[in-house]
């Protein structure tokens, strides 16, 4: 009997490319929305990326609310009370989220309380505990790595608990995300290429572990085969629209995939030393994402020996033998790792982190087997499996 | 069964029309969730490596797997250093749940047709709370079920299965057994 079953969802309108922000006006008329308000981060206020959204929607005679850019790197519970106490005191009708990662999810989790009318965000912490729709909410991306634009989680540090707190519902999706090239012209090399990194780990985890299914597969492929095609393009003409705009839609791509098909081993290690020593998640992705596969290969040789085609085109495709197609995908990934070092610097290896001493490797493998990601991940992960990985992710 | 032949009754006929009908799979997975905890409270007490997880756990750290509808369901709750089975109904919050969408989907796992991760990757298995805890919970479930099934039935629950050798785990699997009956002896807390 054919046992295959899976779901997807991605209910968010996507409104992607030249001049996108202008288009923000219509979509808060079509849902209602006279006077949203916008969360941001101070580092994204002083790049002036809030006034180029103001002014598109201004300059149609739209209103917008107070700017909230309070969110912290990491978000904050704190940031979701004083935002959602922010949105009710200023009687706004929806929420404009302008930023990365934490700005996103803590516009999501802000939405929730803005919705309910205040109270503890705790109580709808959690899985699908939210049961209705909340108010209109608009997700402008300003990295390309996250996908938070297109994902149902929130994911908030509340250092009143101690812990980071989890919101997972498909409510808390944004209903428009906007995809703009202008966002992120002025992102960093560095930054674009771990975030990039970050969306190409997203694609190829979700392509790989045990929840892809036909419609994760669609997009992580095309999110690969942009990302293959201009991150280092970009990295070199940081300025290149086109380019910018491209890797966008691929984070974007690839936020849907892993959100249907949800990520393995790589994220467990990348968040364990993201918790441990600060290091960044796209460039913590990066550094294991070929260690990984290859772990994982005696499972999944055949879906790692696929992304060739994505990776480095059908002409190299099919000038390799089948049973080498693996070790040239992961040959081609490490590939663009070299090359986004050589050009900005990101990090290769855990040794050119500079911030994680050999020795609390052991700490590492051990924590990364709490993190929930271990269980998508195709092959069983033991202590000594996950150490293994960490030591040959190490470099030297 | 309905006495118009047209009419399918739903309550006592799997969609696919083979296999039992979700009254005996909401029996069965009942008495699969019983023994599982039953056989959890035992093997946290013999198997170090289960107890070893079962520690790091928080004081008074209490988990339940159910069916969504609430039924059927197991309880646990962690009492000093033993990880006990309690009645669900004994739990007002617990800090973690594994739920089942529908009793046919715990019965497909119950029975060893879909392993736990594919239950998870399927969306038929979902856990709500502290990932750290629930990833422990897991891997005691897994190791426990490693050592108490025979290895053929084990493969078909487990993403892999542990390099256990066969006089450990006979022998571990004596004890936890023996372990189980003598606490049916004990008074039950639940």
């Amino acid at each position: 009997m054919n046992r295959e079953y899976f779901e997807f969802v991605c209910p968010v309108k996507m409104v992607a490319g030249f001049r996108a922000l202008e288009h923000i006006p219509f979509e808060l008329d079509t849902r209602g929305s006279v006077r949203p308000m916008i969360v941001s981060d101070k580092g994204v206020v002083a790049a002036g990326l809030v006034d180029i959204v103001v002014k598109a929607i201004t300059s149609e005679g739209g209103q917008v609310g107070p700017v909230f850019d309070d969110v912290p790197p990491d978000s904050s519970m704190d940031a979701v009370n004083a935002g959602a106490a922010s949105y009710l005191e200023s009687g706004c009708d929806a929420i404009i989220a302008v930023g990365g990662g934490s700005v996103m999810d803590t516009a999501k989790a802000m939405n929730i309380m803005a919705t309910e009318g205040g109270g503890d965000p705790r109580r709808y912490a959690g899985y699908n505990n939210l049961k209705h729709r909340l108010k209109p909410y608009i997700a402008v991306p300003t990295t390309a790595g996250t996908g938070s634009e297109v994902t149902a989680i929130s994911v908030i540090k509340d250092t009143d608990a101690g812990m980071k707190t989890f919101y997972f519902s498909q409510f808390l999706m944004p209903d428009v995300a906007v995809l703009d090239p202008r966002m992120t012209l002025k992102l960093p090399p560095m930054i674009t290429a771990a975030t990039a990194m970050d969306a190409m780990t997203h694609a190829v985890e979700a392509f790989t572990c045990l929840a892809k299914n036909p419609l994760s597969d669609a997009y992580a492929e095309a999110a690969i085969r942009r990302i293959s095609e201009w991150l280092v393009p970009v990295l070199r003409k940081p300025d290149d629209a086109r380019g910018r705009l491209e890797l966008a839609q691929a984070a974007a791509m690839a936020g849907i995939a892993f959100s249907n098909s949800p990520v393995g081993l790589v994220h467990a290690l990348a968040h364990t030393i993201g918790a441990m020593y600060g290091v960044h998640h796209g460039a913590a992705n990066s550094i294991f994402l070929p260690y990984v596969l290859e772990f994982n290969l005696p499972a999944s040789r055949a879906d790692i020996g696929d992304l060739l085609f994505h990776l480095a085109g059908p002409e190299d495709f099919a000038g390799t033998p089948v049973e080498r197609r693996a070790e040239a995908a992961i040959a081609r990934i490490v590939e663009m790792k070299e090359a986004a070092h050589a050009i900005c610097g990101l990090p290769r290896t855990l040794s050119e982190t500079g911030k994680i001493p050999k020795e609390d490797l052991p700490k590492i493998a051990e924590n990364s087997l709490d993190d929930g990601t271990v269980v998508m991940n195709p092959v069983d992960v033991t202590y000594e499996d996950a150490l293994a990985v960490l030591e040959r992710a190490w470099g030297d | 069964m309905s006495p118009n032949p047209n009419i399918i009754d739903t309550e006592l006929s799997p969609a696919a029309g083979r296999g039992p009908s979700y009254a005996i799979q909401r029996v069965y997975a009942g008495f699969m969730m019983w023994l599982i905890s039953r056989l959890l409270q035992a093997a946290s007490a013999v198997d170090p490596v289960i107890k070893k997880d079962i520690d790091r756990l928080p004081e008074d750290f209490s988990f339940s797997m159910r069916v969504r509808s609430g039924s059927p369901a197991l309880a646990m709750r962690k009492m000093g250093d033993d990880l006990r089975a309690v009645q669900p109904s004994a739990l007002q919050r617990p800090a973690l749940v594994f739920e089942f969408k529908h009793v046919a989907h715990a019965f497909l796992v119950m029975s060893f047709q879909e392993s736990t991760p594919r239950a998870f990757a399927n969306d038929r298995l979902a856990v709500d709370g502290d990932f750290a805890c629930a990833m422990k919970i897991m891997r005691s479930l897994n190791r426990m079920q490693a050592l108490v099934l025979p290895r053929f039935i084990a493969v078909r629950a487990l993403k892999a299965y542990p390099p256990i050798g066969i006089v450990e785990k006979l022998g571990l699997a004596a004890r936890i057994y023996g372990r189980l009956v003598i606490d049916l002896f004990k008074r039950d807390p639940s």
